[in-house]
Order: C-alpha cells, then structure tokens, then sequence
C-alpha cells in the first residue's frame, strides 16, 4: 500500500469530516433539546443550498458570506414547522412524529424540484478551486475552510447554550422538560427557538457546503441518513458529538475507500454504527442511553 | 360488522369481472401494500418497534425467491417460504441485536435502516446477485412460475395475501400473544416487572413480521419482474410500507387495509391529475401534504376516528 | 436557467391544461360531433420525480417535439391524417409506479407505449405490454435481458408474440464499441498509452457499462492495460479518496464513466490533485457534455472525450432540432436522452405509416420490418430490429469538448472536428 495514498486519504477525510460535522450539528440540537427525529433534515439542508445556489447566482453573493441569509430563512421555517406542525404531535406516538418529518421531506423535496428543476447544481466560489500542496499531499482550502467553519459554529453554539439565558432554558428543557417548566420556563418558546436554531445551522450548513458537494433536490435523503449515522455514533444532543463524529465517519469512510472498494465505503460507517448502537448506544460523547 | 365484511369480500372478488385492468392493477398494489402493511403491524403498530428497514426482508425473500427460480428451477410457489424463511433469519438477527442490547425508539429505527442499507450495498457490489443491474425475470405467463398472463389472477393471489395477513393479525390481537405486544407497547418495564419475557415476545414478533415480508419479496419479484437494489432494498420502499398503517392506525386490525385504501388511490388521482401538465414533482407536493394532514386531524390514525365517528352515531 | 425552465414548465402546463380541458369538452360530445381528425394514443412514459427526473424530462420534451413535428406535417397519412396524441406518465423512477402508469395510459386509450429510461421500470412495464397486446418501444434503457428475455420466452412459446422492442445501444455494445474507439484514436494520434484506471459510478447504467467495457477488453486484448478500477457510490459525496487512488495507480489515462453530479465533483478532484494524464477518455456516460455541465465545470471539461450516443450534427434537420430544443429546454443540449427519445417517436410515426392499422400484431409486423434512416442521432445503418428486438445499428460516437462546445470527433464519418490527444499540458 502507498504510504502517499493512505496519508492522503487520512487528511482528505479528516478535512471532509468538518463538512459532515457541519451536516449533523443542526439534526443534534434539535434532538438533544427537543426528542424530535427531524426526518426532513436533508431536505432542509438541500433547500439552505439551493438559497445560496440563487444568491450566488442571481445577486453575486458568495456563499461564505451569504450563509447568514441562509440561516435566518431557514430559522424562520424550523420556526413555522416547529408551531405550526411539531407542537401539535407532541403528545402523539412516535410513529406519527415519523410520517410528519416524512411529510415535511416530501414537500420540501418536490417543491425544491418544482422550482428549481432536477439538474444538480453547484456553486462556484473562487476558494473552492484552490489548492496547497506539502510535499506528495495536497490540502484543499475550500475544505479546510469549512472545517474551520464547523469548528467555529460548533464553538459558537456550544456558548450560546452555555452563556446566554435562552440557551440555558434550552438545556433545562432538554434535561428535564417538567423541572423546567416549574421554574417558569415557557417551554414551548424554548422548543421552538431549539427548532429554530437547529434549522438555521442545517441553514448555513447547506450554503457552506455549497460550492464543495454539488446537489439536486433528491439528495436530501442521502444527507439525512449520513447525518443520522453521524449523530448517533457522535451522540445525540451533544455538540462535540456531533463535530467529532463527523471526522470519524468520514475518516473511516476515507479509509473503507483506500483499502476496500470505494463503492462500499458506506459498509464502513454503517458497521460503525451498528456497533456504537450495540455497544455505547449513547455515543461516543452522549449521556444517557435511549 | 361480520355481515359488513363479507359483503366487502363479496364485492371485492367479483370486482375484476367489472373494471378495466388499470383498477385491477391499481388495488393489487391496494392489497399488496395493505398485506405488507399488516406484516409490519405486527412488530411496529402491536409491538411499538418501528422498524424502518422492512425492505430489507422484501429484499431478501424476492431475490431468493428469484435466484433459486432461475438457478435451480425451484418453483416459486415453493421458493417464496424460503425466502421468507431466510427474511425470518435476518429479522432474528436484528431483532436480537437490537432488543438484546436494549435499543428503543429511535435507536432502534436507525438500526433496522443500518441493516437495510447494509443489505442494499452488498446487493450493489455482488456480482453473483446480479450486482447494481439486478435480476431480470422473464415473463412467461406460467403459473408454475408463479407467473399469470391474466393480470386478474395476480388481483386474487393479493386478495388472499391481505385477507389472510389481516386474518392472522385479527387472531394475534384476541389472543394472549396480542396482549402481550400492545403491553409492551405500553410500558415494556412494567411488562418485565410482570414476569413476561418480553425479549422473547418481541423476537416472536420480529420473526413472524419479517416472515411474511418475505413471503411478499416474492410476489414482488414476480409481479414486476426485475429487482434492483436500490428499489428493492432502499428507504423509499421501506417509507411505502409503514406510511400505510401509520395513516390507518397502527396496532389496530383495519388500520394497514384503511390505509392502503386511503393513500393508493389519492397517490393516483394526484398523479393523473397533474400528469399531462408541466409541474414535475406538484403530485408528491400533494401527497406529502396529506400526510401532515393525517397527522394533524387524525393523530391516532384513520381507524381508530372512524370507530369514534361510528360510536357517536345513535 | 432555473427561471426559464419554470417559465416553459408553466407555459407547457398552461397549454397542456387548455388542450386536456378542450379534449375533455370534445370527449363529452356524442362522436357524430367530432369533427376533428381521428388521433393515435402513444403513451409515453418516463421518470418525472425521483433520482432519474433530468434525464426522464429531457426524454418526454423530445418525444412531445418529435409528435409537434409530425403533427404539423399532417399526422400519420397511413391512418388517415391521424395525428399523434401522447398520453404521459411519471414512473417517478419506482418499479411499481412504471408499472401502473403503463397500465393506466393504456386504459386511457394508449395504442402503442414509449419508455421508460430507467431499467427497473421499462421491466415492470414489459408484462404489461404483453398481457395487453400493445407494442412497446423502448426508446432508452441499457439492461440487455428486458428485451432478450422476451425473445426468450417466445422462442420457448411461452409467449406467442413479441411487443417489446428497443432501439438504443445495449450495454454490450457501448463497451466494444469504447475499446475500438480508444484503440483506433490512439493509432491515429500516434500515441501508445499503457495504463488506463476506470473509474465509474455504480449504479446500473455506470455498473453495466464498465463491466461491458472490461469484458470487451480482455476479449480485444489492446496493448493498453486497466490497471485499476474505481467504482463510487452514486450520488457521492466525497471523491478525493478515489482520486487519489487513481493517482497512486499512475495511470496515463483516466477512463471516467459518471453522472451529471458526479462528474461535478471528479474532473475538478482530477485537476486539483494534478494527476500527470495524457486526457481523460470516457466509455460513454452522462455529464460529460451537457451544456449545464460544461457551464459548471467550464475548463475542467475542455478536452474531455466520451464515447457516447450522439446525435449525428452533420444532418442539418438535427441542427434545427437542437435549436429548438435549446429554447424549449431553457437552454439544455440535444443528447443522448432527448434524441433517442425524438428517435422513438419519428420510428413509431414510420411504423405506423407502413402498418396502416392500429391491429397490435400488424404494428408488430411493421415494427419487425423496420428499415427507417431518417433519424437524428448517429447510427452505423439504418434502424432495424434483430431477432432479440434490438437495433445493431445504435451506436456511440466519440465526442470532445473543444472550445467549450461538445462535438463529435470519431469515427471519421461522423467527426466535425479533428480530435485533440493527447491533451495539451498546463
């Protein structure tokens, strides 16, 4: 085996990872706070792509920076669909929160190939083109730069639910729903400020992913179960979870890619899964189990 | 309500003397989905163990079916309990895995997926399989290969598949094994606290669920005529399955047929609806609005409102 | 381009909308008042939704422009001035949803049937047209058995007729057809590469063409080697990994076999890892040469070539319909998909003009008969129909990006422009 490939490939995957970090860090808040499986994940994030899609195109806007637009529309929309729809089922058996997010998936989905047609689409951004090289081993900027990224939004999350009060009543409620609201927490705006977040994050996340990963408006499925595996064996609600989880998943999918065939890298991660099901099923940084 | 029902099957068995092919095919895939709906039930709606990798037992029991039909000469009429069998055999394995290690709720759903999307890939990669081509069915019309050229007998062999499934779960539900699966449904700790061997109920139900799933992998094959991976083995077929007693209510008899009448025909009004015009996609925008719809008004399912509408009644 | 796609979708629906209402009102009158010209039902059925909507839309726009065409140059005259009339369905790339829109189109009155692009479905739909005596022709799907496991089961006389027939290129053919190309252009360009590492998307079509490529070399035996092969799950995420492998096997020729979104992430990958290549030679896939690709990828693609089913652009009639597919496209290349769609249906047009019936075993008859050479895309001879139910005559072209503009390259009958290998260094 060449040395120079599997060296690639540990660098390639570890930078690739904080794109999956990013993927997973939204669907982690949302679960951590809430208990609500956002089935409908990908597709938000596919939609926060195509937003950054038109502003690169249409207004010139690069995606590094439009990101922010990105998250403000979609934190209005986890807004809409955590009152409008999540509240309502809240007391309803799990499987019906299940065909909700599927629901939300499907419109989300085929309203995004309504309006933007099937072709996949990318955003060009002139970072996403360059490259440094260190010896035989390449660093690609655009990646590095969306590590850098995820770092910083991991870090920026992790302070507002540590330093401000509406982060703090978040992880009350996420602890202890009933406690919460005997102090006085209106948990229902808690709720849906978490749904809210976390959708702004898949938000940025699909804009700063952007110009990396080019997308149709089917891709949201594949999103969604690469992020839930990611969650999972990060941990569910837990931020360093998830970020970790993504270099790992896609490390060890680099590797899958190196020494077995590519094509069945993704048997890698979903063996790592079922083995962090079976054997820490709270994840490598989670809580409690189940 | 017996009266009710037999005047139901009544009619349903003379229907295809009466409508074209298109109905005929249209409820076929009415009673399949309704048939793999009730499987499901079993273990997901009774049990409360969502498992959203059912495919992978459609999968299972379909290419075995096929591969043996076309390998060895078997007949499927024989290779479709074999195919179930080994559909029972991953579904111990899962379930296993996943009751013994005490994986609930989500985690669980996420482990039956893994295994689906396991089974996917592989189905992808082997050559022997057929690999991402898949495996094509030559269509004879031979009822020995469990092959009609009268698409009515297919209408038939579905009927009896649902009746039959429905049949099986009405008996669960009046038995001892039913009370068992909607206790620990309820409340799995209090079940144990009870003395009930709940990793022994939930296996049974695991085994029988995948069991029939199998069964059906066969009718799938045989009925379309070529499997591939991602159709055959993907979340999207797995969605299809369990939206269906989802929507008519899950851990009740009627709930998977209910279901399956009332998402079948919507799916294919919306589609024809909107067919000739240019807007690609406005017919799935309709049927994800319907089941937010479901969900909202009907949170318990369509059957169980039902019975409350009919209880209302003087 | 997206607003332009919805302006022509909206405008397509809108006229659809007025037609299917006035057919409507006109079906509801008694037919001594039907004044207009009797009509032959073609149902054409592609993916519209799912994981195959681009390529399904781009087959329904030609076959709706192939049936404009011959309805304003007065309808089928063998069937009195018939005019085509097509029923559409979305198999919404789903098996059992191919199954059951061919169903309902038939119901709907559909004579003969068009489709379905994805494999999985056109199989689904074969029964159908046989327990409904209603010709099929498939105008795009690469799986060899949809149609020689019907000839099977009518040699065997487990079926009395065949009505599944299908002119495209079979996956066999697309692989010898690469080797001879890669051969031949290689001989012409003076130039003796060893090494080449095949890289492909492993979904059927991606699977089914590198397996036809390999078996085609190992019977061909060129001086040039495949020293490694690279399969990607379709749609990937990441392709560094992949590429970097290919880099380690050093290869002095990528030989990529992809998808649009695929090849959106390989031949930047291909660049920015400066792998040291003599060019980038595919068997024939998709995106490499759509004008939405070269629009995305822009010099990445310059000097790309594929082997790929083309449309034959010396014929001035393509050009026309290129122009035209161009604007009611918003803005998309006449291709692979479109073309042999258009094909479909001007074959179905010639069919039917010789069959001078609507009988469904005279159709068959006139469908075995099939001598046509008035298609647009690139054949080797005139469209006819083996004993399998396949046209030996469909096969691909070897095409180059040049100038950012796709054209086609070899053989020398059909090239526009001369080719450029190797390609120039950086």
């Amino acid at each position: 085996m060449d040395p120079t490939l599997i060296g690639q490939g540990l660098l390639s995957g570890f930078l690739f990872g904080g794109v999956y970090s990013l993927m997973a860090v939204g669907l982690t808040l949302i679960f951590g706070v809430m208990r609500v499986v956002n089935f409908a994940h990908g597709d938000m994030m596919v939609w926060g792509m195509y937003l950054a899609w038109m502003l690169s195109v249409r207004a010139g806007i690069d995606p590094y920076v439009g990101f922010v637009v990105c998250a403000v529309a979609l934190f209005l929309l986890g807004l809409v669909v955590q009152r409008g729809l999540v509240e309502r089922i809240v007391d309803a058996p799990h499987e019906m929160q299940i065909l909700l997010m599927l629901g939300v998936a499907l419109v989300l989905e085929n309203a995004a190939l309504v309006t933007f047609g099937p072709d996949p689409a990318r955003v060009r951004s002139p970072l996403s083109q360059a490259t440094v090289w260190l010896g035989p081993i390449f660093v690609d900027l655009a990646r590095l730069l969306t590590f850098g990224l995820a770092m910083a939004l991991t870090g920026a999350l992790w302070l507002f639910l540590a330093r401000t009060d509406l982060g703090r009543s978040m992880r009350a409620a996420a602890d202890n729903p009933y406690g919460a609201r005997v102090i006085g927490t209106d948990v229902r705006k808690v709720y849906g400020a978490a749904f809210g977040v976390g959708a702004a994050c898949v938000g940025a996340a699909g804009a700063l992913v952007s110009p990396i990963l080019p997308f149709q408006p089917t891709s949201g499925l594949g999103l969604s179960v690469t992020s839930f595996n990611i969650v999972i064996i990060g941990g569910m609600g837990s931020l360093p979870g998830a970020f970790v989880g993504g270099i790992l998943v896609s490390v060890a999918e680099s590797m899958g890619a190196v020494f077995l065939s590519p094509s069945m890298k993704e048997l890698v991660s979903f063996g790592l899964l079922i083995a962090i099901l079976l054997f820490r099923p709270a994840g490598l940084f989670g809580k409690t189990a189940g | 309500m017996r009266l009710l029902a037999l005047l139901a099957v009544a009619v349903l068995v003379a229907l295809p003397f009466v409508v074209g092919s298109y109905v005929v095919t249209v409820l076929i895939f009415i009673f399949f989905y309704a048939y793999l709906g009730q499987a499901w039930n079993i273990v997901g709606g009774y049990a409360g163990q969502l498992s959203a990798g059912h495919a992978a037992f459609v999968g299972i029991g379909g290419y075995a079916a096929a591969l043996l039909s076309a390998h060895a000469g078997l007949s499927p009429w024989i290779g479709m309990w074999i195919g179930g069998a080994l559909a029972a055999l991953l579904g111990a394995v899962i379930g296993y895995l996943g009751f013994r290690f005490g994986l609930r709720g989500f985690y669980f759903v996420l482990l039956t997926v893994a295994f689906a999307e396991i089974c996917r890939v592989v189905a992808l990669n082997v050559d022997a399989v057929g690999g991402a081509l898949g495996l094509y069915i030559t269509f004879t019309g031979n009822p020995r290969q469990f092959q009609f050229q009268d698409n009515r007998a297919y209408y038939y062999v579905a009927l009896v598949l649902m009746l039959a499934s429905t049949a099986l779960v009405r008996s669960i539900e009046r038995h001892r094994f039913g009370a068992y699966l909607t206790a620990i449904r309820q409340d799995e700790g209090a079940c144990e606290a009870l003395g009930v061997d709940t990793l022994r109920v939930k296996m049974q139900a695991m085994i029988l669920s995948s069991f029939l799933t199998g069964v059906g992998g066969t009718f799938y094959a045989f009925y379309l005529f070529s499997l591939q991976p991602n159709a055959v083995f993907g979340i999207p077929l797995s969605v299809e399955i369990i939206i269906r007693p989802i929507v008519g209510g899950a851990g009740t008899v009627m709930g998977p047929i209910l279901g399956s009448f009332i998402l079948s025909p919507l799916a294919e009004i919306s589609r024809t609806y909107f067919a000739q015009g240019g807007w690609n996609g406005a017919h799935l925008i309709v049927y994800g609005l319907l089941l937010i719809a479901v969900v909202l008004f009907l949170p318990q399912g369509a059957y169980p409102a039902l019975l409350r509408l009919a209880r209302r009644r003087p | 381009m997206s607003s332009r796609n919805k302006d022509t979708n909206r405008r397509t629906f809108l006229k659809a909308a007025g037609a299917a209402a006035g057919a409507t009102a006109l079906a509801g009158f008694p037919a001594v008042l039907r004044a207009q010209a009797p009509t032959f039902k073609v149902g054409v059925v592609h993916p519209m939704t799912g994981p195959l909507a681009e390529p399904g839309q781009a087959c329904r726009l030609g076959a709706q422009m192939a049936a404009d065409a011959i309805n304003a140059a007065g309808g089928i005259k063998g069937l009195g001035g018939a005019k085509l009339e097509l029923i559409f369905g979305d198999t919404q790339t789903k098996p059992e949803v191919g199954r059951t829109e061919a169903e309902r189109v038939i119901t709907q009155g559909a004579q003969m049937l068009m489709g379905s692009f994805d494999s999985g479905s056109t199989a689904a739909m074969v029964p159908v047209a046989q327990q409904r005596r209603v010709p099929f022709l498939v105008d795009i799907a690469a799986a060899d058995p949809i149609t020689a496991n019907v000839a099977k089961s009518v040699r065997e006389g487990q079926q009395k007729v065949q009505y599944v027939y299908r002119n495209f290129p079979t996956g066999s053919s697309f692989g010898r057809k690469a080797v001879q190309y890669f051969g031949e252009v290689f001989k012409e360009a003076h130039v003796s590469p060893k090494r080449v590492v095949l890289m492909y998307c492993n979904d059927l079509f991606g699977q089914n063409n590198a397996k036809g490529f390999q078996a085609a070399h190992a019977a061909a035996k060129p001086s040039w080697e495949i020293v490694d092969v690279i399969p990607w799950p379709e749609p990937p995420q990441d392709l560094s990994t992949e590429v970097s492998r290919a880099k380690a096997a050093k290869p002095d020729i990528i030989a990529p076999i992809t998808r649009p979104a695929s090849a959106q992430l390989l031949l930047p990958e291909i660049r920015k890892q400066r792998l040291d290549i003599m060019g980038i030679v595919g068997p024939g896939s998709p995106g490499l040469y759509e004008a939405g690709q070269i629009a995305v990828l822009k010099e990445d693609l310059e000097y790309v070539m594929a082997s790929t089913p083309w449309a034959n652009f010396k014929n001035p009639r393509t050009q026309k319909v290129a122009e035209d597919y161009l604007k009611r496209s918003g803005g998309k290349t006449f291709d692979t998909n479109s073309g042999y769609s258009y094909d479909g249906m001007s074959l179905i047009a010639d069919i039917l003009e010789r069959a001078k019936s609507t009988d469904p075993d005279t159709i068959v008859e006139s469908m075995r008969k099939t001598n046509y050479a008035n298609g647009l895309m690139q054949y080797a001879g005139p469209i006819v129909f083996d004993e399998i139910g396949d046209n030996p005559n469909a096969v691909t072209t070897m095409i180059q990006i040049l100038g950012q503009k796709a054209v086609a390259v070899w053989p020398k009958e059909a090239a526009l422009q001369k080719f450029v290998f190797p390609r120039p260094k950086r």
